[in-house]
């Protein structure tokens, strides 16, 4: 076990190398200019020239990345070019509303998603399973822009429940993170559903039946245990598009997090943002899976003694 | 040993329940007196000289002055010199400066500040994004005493007091810039100072107490956020979220327009919109197809379809707003016939195939140009690009555009108040082809140069306009551009809030606006 986590915990800063090159190359790669949108259309040839000295892009792309890097590992990612902010602190500003949200998000997908999930299984052709599997499906495919949109205009607009926009208090999550919370919810409860069935036709579960085992027990310690592996799979595989679809959702609701600090360092094509914010995110992505790969591990011994 | 723990925890977890219940309160009870403010981006610097948006600089507006400043008559005005005058060469000018001005830091405003402030512009290592129109003229400035400062130019500039009211002719503290913080905290003499800049989600700023004209007039504080999506900006306004939306979306302009809760307001902008015609490029080298697509165009019908009614069809490449503008010219009906005629007489009977070039925000632009074209055989294959990618296209010098097929551009320039040079020379001038400049379509005609720089250089007003009367008919007649619109400011407030007001363009200017 300890040489397994040894093992992933060293992939990690390779990851994050090979990421960051990736990154530092393909926003180069881009076309697009910072140091043209910064000087603005008017700005004359030597003024985009004094731009681009000043931020450092004239330098070549090896010095550029090696003073990156350099600066990576101490914990220095640059200012921003947008902001002139250092973008440490920009995303250590912004992170913890992200993971606010991501978490909010996560604890209701899995709430709801796991419990419909299961009673689909149980009821399995009956109305409950058809109703369960149709709200999935529309989950699934619903746009969670065009959600986020009639969500706002339903609730703080016309009943002016809720705050339509930012993060002033407990208040504002309520949308954001169901509108984020919809699609990875429909995603686990349309595994959890299969997952369940296939479990319980297993015949430790019969064998459970057979010696008169409750049926609540049977679903909830027997076969939920087992069924979870690929629940947990996905959730942590899933990580990466809810980070995704927090782009998309912080961007809608003004919120205060890395997703729309991205969009905008896009638009200006910032840089030093788009390679921190990436960094930190692919981190988080990384952590994501081997924190679920280590929960695998931990509810399946066959993983473990590989 | 429990117990010693215990207590202080306890005490601990109070004071915080009790901090985040002052937090959740507060902004409810200091609401009445701030404005809000939405804006569709986000501010790029807090350095006025550092940043060449509308948006930037309304958002700065608030706590920044220059020496000159503008009214809401557009006329302009002194504000941190009280008098100027210029030798009869109109190439050195003096200014008086405000006696008793302090910056938001304590540092005083004076002679030594202002030749600080206009040096970083010169110094070319500097690298600030709105230096470069300065730096075009401006030869000089220095300290002739403690409260008097010269201004040495290199050529005639008929822009040059309106520039002084904009953004890189801001007055920073010289103490913030030498510490390098000036791009991130906002010190400026304005009647508002900077309280707090997420830059993630708001601005705030509040009352400068001190300020050298009196009590500010607006409200007590000034808070900005911004979106990009045009619902959202909407749905903020009609849930009073915030006081004023700018520029508010076309798309939402009647509905706004027709709630007695709000107020829209539209003026004369000063984006002009165009096509930039490659006149490098065959067959739109002939004026006589560039004039047919001119007639082709059906300049009523953008209006309505692309900004809902809300712009004024271009006959001029000024805006209505440019001093010089001359309202006369009609230079261009929608005539599908003489424009076949003018394709024929080039040698296109049947028409030609082109391409041009757009940001997605205005391809809806080139398909209604596409389908207007076509009646006259000319087939338009629109090429839709994200902003970045579109600037590198549309910045390419004729060996560039010709390499990527690039015979047209559609884009809208902006200089609307401060002068036709400002119009007239960055788009028209043979020397400022791209990618020196935004001669997007490389047109060069020395007698166009001509006129452009005898305006530059008369100093009378009126004959200098009768000049751009005869560079508007040139422009016209020679046809480098399909001019399109002219687009309208248009900002939504709720319907208690009075005194702001807009400067062509759309710079928003808040500071004496007050809600009731």
């Amino acid at each position: 076990m300890k040489a397994y986590i040894a093992k992933k915990l060293l992939a990690l800063p390779l990851i994050l190398i090979g990421v960051s090159l990736i990154v530092f190359v393909a926003i180069r790669a881009l076309p697009g200019d910072p140091a043209r949108l910064m000087a603005g259309p008017e700005a004359t040839q030597e003024a985009v020239d004094a731009m681009t000295g000043r931020l450092g892009l004239d330098r070549s792309l090896p010095e550029q990345y090696a003073s990156f890097a350099h600066g990576a590992i101490r914990g220095d990612l640059g200012i921003s070019i947008k902001s002139k902010l250092p973008v440490v602190d920009e995303i250590a500003e912004r992170l913890p509303f992200t993971i606010g949200l991501a978490i909010t998000a996560y604890i209701l997908a899995i709430g709801i998603g796991v419990p419909a999930g299961m009673i689909a299984a149980i009821h399995r052709h009956g109305w409950p399973d058809q109703a369960v599997m149709i709200l999935a499906s529309a989950g699934a495919s619903v746009a969670n822009f065009w959600l986020a949109l009639m969500a706002m205009n339903t609730f703080s607009v016309k009943l002016g429940w809720l705050p339509l926009l930012g993060a002033s208090s407990w208040k504002s999550f309520i949308l954001p993170s169901i509108t984020l919370a919809v699609l990875p919810m429909a995603v686990i409860a349309r595994m959890t559903r299969s997952s369940m069935i296939e479990v319980m036709s297993q015949d430790y579960i019969r064998t459970a039946y057979a010696k008169g085992v409750a049926p609540r027990s049977i679903y909830w310690s027997h076969a939920l245990r087992n069924a979870l592996i690929p629940i947990i799979t996905i959730v942590g595989l899933n990580f990466g598009s809810l980070i995704g679809g927090a782009v998309v959702t912080e961007s809608v609701f003004n919120w205060p997090g890395i997703g729309r600090l991205l969009v905008d360092a896009v638009r200006y094509r910032d840089y030093p943002v788009i390679q921190g914010v990436t960094l930190v995110a692919v981190t988080g992505v990384v952590m994501m899976n081997f924190l679920a790969e280590m929960l695998i591990a931990l509810l399946n011994p066959k993983i473990r003694l590989d | 040993m429990n117990i010693f723990h215990r207590n202080p925890s306890k005490a601990r977890r109070l004071a915080l329940a009790a901090a985040v219940a002052g937090s959740l309160m507060m902004p409810a009870a200091v609401m009445a007196a701030t404005l809000n403010v939405m804006q569709s981006e986000a501010p790029r610097s807090m350095d006025p000289g550092d940043q060449t948006a509308t948006f930037t600089a309304a958002l700065l507006d608030p706590m920044y002055e220059g020496l000159i400043k503008r009214d809401p008559d557009l006329s302009l005005k002194p504000a941190l010199a009280t008098e100027w005058s210029s030798d009869p060469s109109g190439l050195v000018w003096t200014f008086k400066l405000r006696e008793g001005v302090k910056f938001h830091d304590g540092t005083p405003f004076n002679a030594d500040a202002v030749v600080k402030n206009f040096n970083r512009h010169l110094d070319t290592k500097r690298g600030l994004a709105a230096s470069g129109r300065l730096r075009t003229f401006l030869e000089s400035v220095i300290a002739v005493d403690p409260m008097t400062v010269e201004f040495k130019l290199k050529t005639q500039y008929p822009a040059f007091l309106a520039l002084l009211s904009t953004g890189p002719c801001l007055m920073v503290s010289p103490a913030a810039e030498a510490a390098g913080t000036i791009g991130s905290q906002a010190v400026g003499t304005g009647p508002y100072k900077l309280a707090e800049y997420k830059s993630g989600e708001y601005v705030l700023q509040v009352k400068n107490t001190d300020w050298w004209g009196g009590a500010p007039k607006g409200e007590d504080e000034i808070k900005w956020t911004w979106t990009a999506e045009p619902s959202v900006m909407n749905m903020a306004l009609q849930s009073g979220e915030v006081d004023v939306v700018n520029p508010f979306p076309s798309a939402f302009a009647a509905q706004a327009g027709a709630n007695p809760e709000m107020k829209l307001s539209k003026t004369d902008g000063s984006a002009v919109f165009w096509v930039s015609l490659n006149t490098k490029m065959k067959p739109l080298d002939d004026v006589r197809v560039r004039q047919a697509l001119n007639y082709a165009t059906d300049r009523e019908g953008i209006v309505k379809a692309f900004t809902q009614g809300f712009a004024t069809p271009a006959n001029s490449p000024l805006a209505p707003v440019t001093p010089g503008y001359d309202k006369s010219l009609a230079p261009y009906s929608n005539d599908v016939e003489k424009a076949k005629t003018l394709l024929a007489e080039a040698g296109y009977p049947d028409g030609f195939e082109m391409s041009t070039i757009v940001q997605e925000q205005e391809a809806r632009i080139g398909e209604l140009l596409q389908a207007m074209w076509a009646k006259v055989g000319v087939k338009l294959d629109v090429r839709r690009m994200e902003s970045g990618v579109w600037s590198k296209a549309a910045f390419q010098d004729p060996a560039g555009k010709e390499a990527d097929g690039t015979a047209s551009a559609i884009a809208s320039w902006s200089s609307g108040v401060n002068g036709a040079d400002l119009q007239f020379r960055p788009l028209y001038y043979s020397a400022s082809a791209s990618p020196t400049g935004a001669n997007l379509g490389f047109f060069s005609d020395e007698k166009l140069d001509g006129l452009i720089d005898k305006a530059a250089s008369t100093l009378d007003e009126t004959a200098r306009n009768a000049i751009y009367v005869e560079a508007q008919k040139l422009v016209n007649e020679e046809a480098p551009h399909v001019l399109l619109f002219t687009k309208q400011d248009l900002y939504a407030a709720s319907a208690n809030v009075s005194g702001a007001w807009v400067i062509p363009g759309g710079l928003i200017v808040v500071k004496d606006a007050t809600k009731e």
